[in-house]
């Protein structure tokens, strides 16, 4: 029988600050994963916590994880350094449906720290671009300096993903938009008929935004969000992560927002 | 020819069994808690983790084997389900390393109608003196073969009534209920907002509870710095941090939800997993809130409240 609680070794072989508060984490292993899925990295000690995979899915040699300081496990992670072991489990989950991606436009949305699974699912178009229609990304963050990996979205931008950012509170230098990210849907056009939309931020950001792309005249079944719990597990056992019939852990973190709207927690 | 054991050898048998294996008599008017806990610690170390050579190891097997007596068939329902649960959709290692070291003795106080699905062997009373032996598995025919049972042609077998209660009753139509339940939340049944302010949050339910199995996993450091451990221990979703998430948000930020997800879980969810309720009404959760919520009571109200808007809908 497999233990799947016995963690493995992987060494940081890149740390570097993405924001005063985000650090991304560059872990020499190789890791098959579809994007969104998540992994759970520990440091011994304080334990272990989930962290979607911010890399390419293509990438052999290495995986990232984007790190904000914000719990116990997290801030211990940050005081590592190059050349330091964490532990890793995984990956979990169920990743974004790449196969019902395939040929339609898609519309990204993203906030502050939630910009990892996007990521890795816009490195995933790229290498593709051939089988999707047009690609747009959506990115709000309080300020400028809140955009974590400035320069893998210029990358992007050129590589035929449209890139819409927006922060709160504009600095003097800032050339993007301002405003909440709901604000910029109306930047975007999309064949309704044959587009999806993919999330991942604050929930109070993909509930708004959900409730603008309604009306655009997607359906709930075509918005795709990942989801956020507290997790201890990863294989559907400790119950933290549950949101109403659904385990993030195992069914999730993404659902369709015909799942999540009916839920009650 | 019927294998039967004589009351009063039981201590005897014990003895005996206690040179192979380790044994634990449990004996349910003797404490609050299930016998989950064999299984499924309170606190357990996963790993230990010594710094100075990064070397990690799990907690050596135990020699013996360890033998579990005096189940009842409602606690061998219980260890059942949780067998199932720890198994599907994946397996929980630790729970079933445990499990696999394990033998179980049932014992019911009246002559079983029902097949048992689990353990190894079952002891059923026939009349004042005598228990009737059926080995369920292998190492049960190994069991029985000890000097303390005997064959009998035809033991005198008397009609002692089952152990039951309304719960337990209630419990058998998990479909129903599972309905139910989900209906009074969506109702906005104001039993929840009620019990919401009752609930102490203090968990003692889900201790108590045979089949209640969420945990946490902490990590604990010796105080000389020399080693981490790994520990799995017990938790429970009525206690306030349970679905609280680094960066403060609550994902059930009151004891009404809190509340109802030990009932979702149970009836709800249970249901849809694994096709009953996680719940075998034994009744510890009733006998030991030190809010007397009482859950059969909780039941009974939806249900006829449930029933009265179905009737007028009709």
């Amino acid at each position: 029988m497999k233990n799947l609680y016995q963690p493995n070794f992987a060494k940081i072989e890149k740390i570097e600050a993405l924001s005063p508060s985000v650090k991304l984490l560059r872990l020499r292993k190789r890791l098959n994963f579809i994007p969104a899925q998540f992994v759970l990295a520990g440091v011994w000690g304080y334990g272990e916590a989930p962290f979607g995979v911010a890399s390419s899915p293509y990438e052999k040699r290495y995986f990232d994880l984007m790190i904000r300081d914000v719990g116990m496990v997290s801030s211990a992670i940050h005081s590592l350094k190059k050349g330091d072991e964490i532990t890793i489990r995984g990956p979990y989950g169920n990743g974004f449906p790449l196969e019902f991606l395939k040929g339609k436009d898609v519309v990204m949305v993203s906030g502050g720290c939630g910009i990892p699974p996007i990521a890795s699912l816009i490195e995933y178009f790229i290498k593709n671009r051939k089988n999707f229609g047009r690609i747009y990304l959506l990115y709000g963050a309080a300020t400028s300096e809140d955009i974590l990996i400035k320069d893998k979205i210029k990358q992007w931008g050129k590589a035929d993903v449209k890139i819409l950012l927006t922060v709160d509170k504009p600095t003097s230098d800032w050339q993007g938009y301002t405003g909440f990210v709901t604000e910029l849907i109306k930047e975007i056009k999309i064949n309704p008929l044959d587009a999806v939309a993919a999330m991942c931020g604050p929930g109070p950001m993909t509930s708004a935004v959900e409730k603008i792309l309604r009306p655009l005249g997607l359906p709930d079944r075509r918005i795709f969000v990942s989801d956020e719990r507290k997790m201890h597990c990863g294989i559907g056992k400790c119950q933290h992560c549950t949101t109403g019939d659904k385990y993030v852990c195992l069914d999730g973190p993404v659902f369709n927002y015909d799942q999540i709207d009916k839920n009650w927690d | 020819m019927v294998s039967v054991l004589e009351k009063s050898r039981i201590p005897e048998l014990l003895e005996d069994l206690s040179k192979k294996y380790s044994v634990a008599y449990f004996q349910k008017d003797k404490t609050a808690l299930s016998a989950k806990g064999y299984f499924f610690p309170p606190q357990e170390t996963l790993f230990s983790y010594l710094f100075k050579n990064k070397k990690l190891s799990l907690s050596p097997k135990p020699k013996k084997k360890f033998l579990l007596f005096g189940l009842d068939p409602i606690d061998l329902e219980a260890l059942d389900q949780l067998d199932e649960i720890m198994t599907k959709p994946k397996e929980d290692y630790f729970y079933l390393q445990q499990r696999k070291n394990s033998v179980i003795v049932g014992l019911a106080e009246y002559p079983l109608k029902v097949p048992v699905t689990v353990g190894d062997l079952i002891l059923d009373k026939i009349n004042e003196n005598q228990y009737r032996a059926v080995a369920l598995s292998k190492i049960g025919r190994e069991l029985i073969k000890n000097k303390n049972f005997k064959l009998e042609k035809n033991p005198e077998i008397l009609n002692y009534p089952e152990e039951t209660s309304g719960l337990r009753e209630l419990v058998k139509d998990s479909e129903f209920l599972s309905e139910v339940v989900l209906w009074s939340w969506r109702t906005k049944h104001p039993i929840w907002d009620k019990l919401g302010k009752i609930c102490l949050g203090c968990g003692i339910c889900t201790y108590v509870c045979p089949i209640c199995h969420c945990f946490s996993i902490e990590d604990e450091i010796k105080l000389d710095g020399s080693d981490c451990q790994r520990c799995r221990l017990w938790d429970a979703c009525t206690l306030n941090n349970f679905a609280k998430i680094a960066g403060g948000k609550n994902y059930r930020p009151n004891q009404k939800f809190r509340y109802f997800n030990w009932f979702h879980h149970k009836f709800v969810r249970a249901y849809k997993e694994y096709g009953k309720s996680q719940c075998v009404g034994c009744g510890r959760c009733q006998k030991y809130c030190p809010a007397h919520i009482d859950i059969e009571k909780v039941l009974l109200e939806i249900i006829k409240d449930y029933k009265n808007e179905k009737s007028l809908s009709a």
